[in-house]
């Protein structure tokens, strides 16, 4: 999934870095290392789970205006609510197009760049 | 990897690559499922993960047949992955009709493996899986969860709202089982919080369960990050805290256990109240502590021991007999019979200690048993219920040892030869889903242990056909009904043609009667054609110290197990009736066949000429009358087997010695009337 993302991430038409992480843990320590642009998580991961991740980044200052998304299956509508509610900005369902994600990840980017 | 398009199916080569690891992901799934059922089956909670790895396996295999543009497994897989990440997260309860189909569908996979590579077959499965698959989409019933229990717990809304809906239901789950749910919280050092959160993790994990895990910033945010843990745990808050032993943790109480749980309504079974659920397990953790576990090798030597005592108990008791008898020494012959008598309570009282520490219920059988139908009902596609009774009943840990094998066969003969397809089976009008029932029962000094089922009854004529081709029995020869029947224990005879896997080869019936005989016990068959076969065994509770009658034949003495005597009668020689060389006693009204204890051994000696005794004797439904020339009281035996050459003469459970110290033979009860019983002559 990672590997998935990544090349789909790289296929953008602007340049961009792709951290990753293998795990919710790995995650939070990374984030305090650079500014991120954006966030994508998967719910399901071995340490955390990714709304906890969602919440985290959501009540830390530092990383509140980060865009989120959310990845789940198809089963986990519940968990897709939720992950909006604690302020995910968007969700993809797996399993997606690249094409899909670069367009939600675009459209992020743009909205970020629009309040600033 | 073969080509991708999912219209043209890869060749052999991918097929057989597939096949192999479908195979892997199945077997995991049947383990699983065992265990499942088995948790279901005892009444408790089942294990999280395992619903978690049944839910993964159907996943992989869904990915794996998408991957391969094998539709129908793929689709199968898909339903199965469907109800099972409803029960993994609640939706539906552990207690749905689903949870059966989880079975069948682990079947189905497998029939489809062995198709894979023939695309007709392949097709001829759409239809049943089709089937299935709307079958397990009908009976997985959702269940709403409502979120109320969940707000009246003391928890920061941050927590709850960061819940995934698994994590929901374990929490759910915890507090419907009365758990204590609490919350630890620690703060870390950004940079380096793996190590300690999993250390506590970890410890957590061996005292409770991890519900969630919070991350929030620190009192630092740049530098520091504090993790809260949703835990729940049989243990109380202060009993928690103590075995932690994390000075820098905090935990504080969500919900406390026990109390305030009825107001939660239970939509799946009624468990035991928490309170009584923390009873009991107050009382299994005080059991451990009063129980020890003992060789039975010691238990073996402490019998052996006791066995002695009270063969030398008998030699005092005779001894002080003669005393008394004395004229000059009757007084020390009064004294001494006292204490003869009150050894003998003392040793009785021994001796049924000893025997009840042998003792062991059927249920560890049954256990075995029910494991094995699960596994036979999977391979010989049989819709087999097993029905067990009487597991309570307890019989010497030796027997239960030696009774495994001989129940396992005639369980495996039932499901195997006797329930018959689920095609014939409806053809005869019968209920779909066979049945084997086994109860056992204590009679007297006896344990009946039966296999019944409700099969297609052994069928007579292709059973004496086939005797009669092994040379068994003669055309000419008539036979009674039960006599037929008892053919089935013949050596080398199974009237199924062809040896099928289950009930295998070379071990038959024969051998079945062989080790419960040599238990000292009997086999019985009845059976009715279209109704079903029962096989029982009768055996004795225990092999260690028996009470045996003392007969008597011309100078020689035998000892006959007590609890093989019905009764005994004096007769008159006028008495018995003769007919075809047989010699008959009737017995009020019903005629007893009896058989002279002198000619059966060829002991060369003549019969009392007016009086003599019968001994009626027999295990199980069949008796004869014993004829002896006296009886010479009861006593105490040890029997002990014979060895050496002798080991293999019929008519002998052993040897035993006797208060006199004088060693005497004990009659094979069973074998001699099984033999008198089929032979056809006098003779």
């Amino acid at each position: 999934m990672r590997a998935l993302l990544n090349s789909a991430l790289e296929g953008l038409d602007v340049p961009v870095k792709v951290t990753e992480a293998s795990s919710g843990f790995e995650a939070l320590r990374c984030l305090p290392r650079e500014p991120f642009d954006l966030i994508v998580t998967d719910i399901n991961m071995p340490d955390i789970n990714g709304l906890e991740l969602v919440s985290f980044a959501k009540s830390n200052d530092a990383y509140r205006s980060i865009p989120l998304v959310i990845v789940s299956t198809e089963g986990s509508e519940r968990d897709r609510e939720k992950g909006l509610e604690l302020g995910a900005d968007a969700y993809l369902v797996k399993p997606f197009e690249p094409e899909h994600l670069r367009e939600v990840v675009v459209d992020l980017l743009a909205r970020d760049v629009q309040s600033e | 990897m073969a080509t991708r398009d999912s219209r043209s199916r890869p060749g052999r080569k991918a097929d057989q690559e597939f096949v192999s690891e479908a195979e892997e992901i199945l077997e995991r799934m049947r383990e699983d499922y065992a265990d499942l059922d088995d948790q279901r089956a005892a009444g408790g909670e089942v294990e999280p993960d395992l619903i978690n790895r049944l839910f993964r396996s159907a996943h992989s295999l869904k990915a794996l047949a998408g991957m391969f543009g094998l539709e129908s497994i793929q689709d199968l897989s898909h339903h199965l992955e469907d109800i099972l990440d409803g029960l993994r997260l609640g939706r539906v309860p552990m207690d749905s009709p689903c949870v059966g189909l989880i079975d069948e569908a682990i079947h189905t996979f497998a029939n489809l493996l062995e198709s894979v590579g023939n695309e007709e077959a392949l097709a001829a499965f759409n239809e049943p899986v089709e089937e299935l698959a709307t079958r397990i989409a009908a009976s997985a019933k959702e269940v709403a969860n409502s979120g109320d229990e969940l707000q009246s717990l003391e928890i920061d809304d941050a927590l709850l709202r960061a819940l995934t809906e698994y994590e929901e239901h374990r929490l759910r789950e915890n507090i419907r089982r009365g758990r204590h749910i609490m919350l630890v919280g620690s703060t870390f050092e950004i940079m380096s919080f793996d190590e300690g959160l999993s250390e506590l993790s970890d410890a957590i994990r061996s005292i409770g369960e991890v519900l969630s895990t919070l991350p929030a910033p620190g009192e630092t945010p740049e530098s520091q990050i504090r993790f809260s843990l949703l835990v729940a745990s049989d243990l109380t808050l202060s009993e928690l805290t103590e075995s932690l032993d994390f000075p820098d943790a905090d935990v504080q109480s969500v919900r406390v256990g026990a109390s305030a749980v009825e107001v939660i309504s239970a939509p799946v079974e009624v468990d035991p109240t928490p309170q009584a659920a923390a009873a009991t397990e107050m009382e299994s953790l005080r059991s451990i502590s009063e129980t020890v576990r003992v060789d039975i090798r010691k238990l073996d030597e402490l019998m052996n021991l006791v066995g002695e005592l009270v063969i030398q108990r008998a030699s005092i008791g005779e001894i002080a007999a003669r005393l008394v008898a004395q004229r000059q020494n009757t007084q020390i012959g009064i004294e001494l019979s006292k204490i003869h008598k009150s050894l003998d309570r003392k040793l009785k009282g021994i001796q049924s200690a000893v025997l009840e520490v042998r003792m062991v219920p059927m249920r560890q059988v049954f256990d075995k048993v029910s494991r094995v139908v699960r596994s036979l009902r999977r391979d010989l596609q049989k819709d087999v219920r097993l029905e067990v009774s009487g597991a309570d009943t307890e019989l010497d840990k030796l027997i239960v040892e030696e009774l495994v094998d001989p129940l396992m066969h005639i369980v495996r003969n039932s499901i195997d030869h006797g329930i018959e397809t689920v095609e014939e089976r409806l053809a005869a009008g019968k209920d779909i889903q066979g049945c084997v029932r086994i109860n056992a029962f204590q009679r007297g000094n006896h344990v009946v242990i039966s296999v019944a089922d409700d099969g297609k009854g052994i069928d007579r004529t292709a059973l004496f056909a086939r005797a009669e081709s092994l040379g068994l029995v003669s055309a000419a020869g008539e036979l009674t009904d039960r006599e037929i029947l008892n053919l089935v224990f013949a050596p080398g005879l199974s009237t199924q043609s062809q040896v099928s896997e289950t009930s295998g080869r070379g071990v038959g019936m024969d051998v079945v009667r062989e080790n419960v005989m040599a238990l000292g016990g009997a086999v019985e068959v009845e059976s009715t054609p279209g109704r079903g076969t029962t096989i029982s065994m009768t055996l004795p509770i225990t092999l260690a110290i028996i009470q045996s009658l003392i007969v008597v034949v011309g100078k020689h003495r035998f000892a006959i197990p007590i609890n093989a005597v019905h009764e005994t009668l004096l007769i008159e020689t006028s008495e018995i009736q003769r007919s075809e060389g047989r010699e008959i006693l009737n017995l009020r009204g019903e005629p007893l066949l009896l058989r002279s204890l002198a000619e059966e051994f060829e002991l060369g000696v003549s019969r009392p000429a007016e009086k003599q005794f019968a001994v009626i004797v027999g295990l199980g439904e069949q008796r004869i009358g014993l004829l002896v020339d006296r009886l010479d009281g009861q006593q105490d035996t040890v029997i002990k087997p014979i060895q050496g050459p002798l080991k293999n003469v019929r008519g002998f459970a052993g040897a035993t010695e006797l208060g006199d110290q004088d060693a005497v033979l004990v009659v094979d009860i069973s074998g001699l009337v099984d033999d008198a019983l089929s032979r056809k002559d006098g003779a």
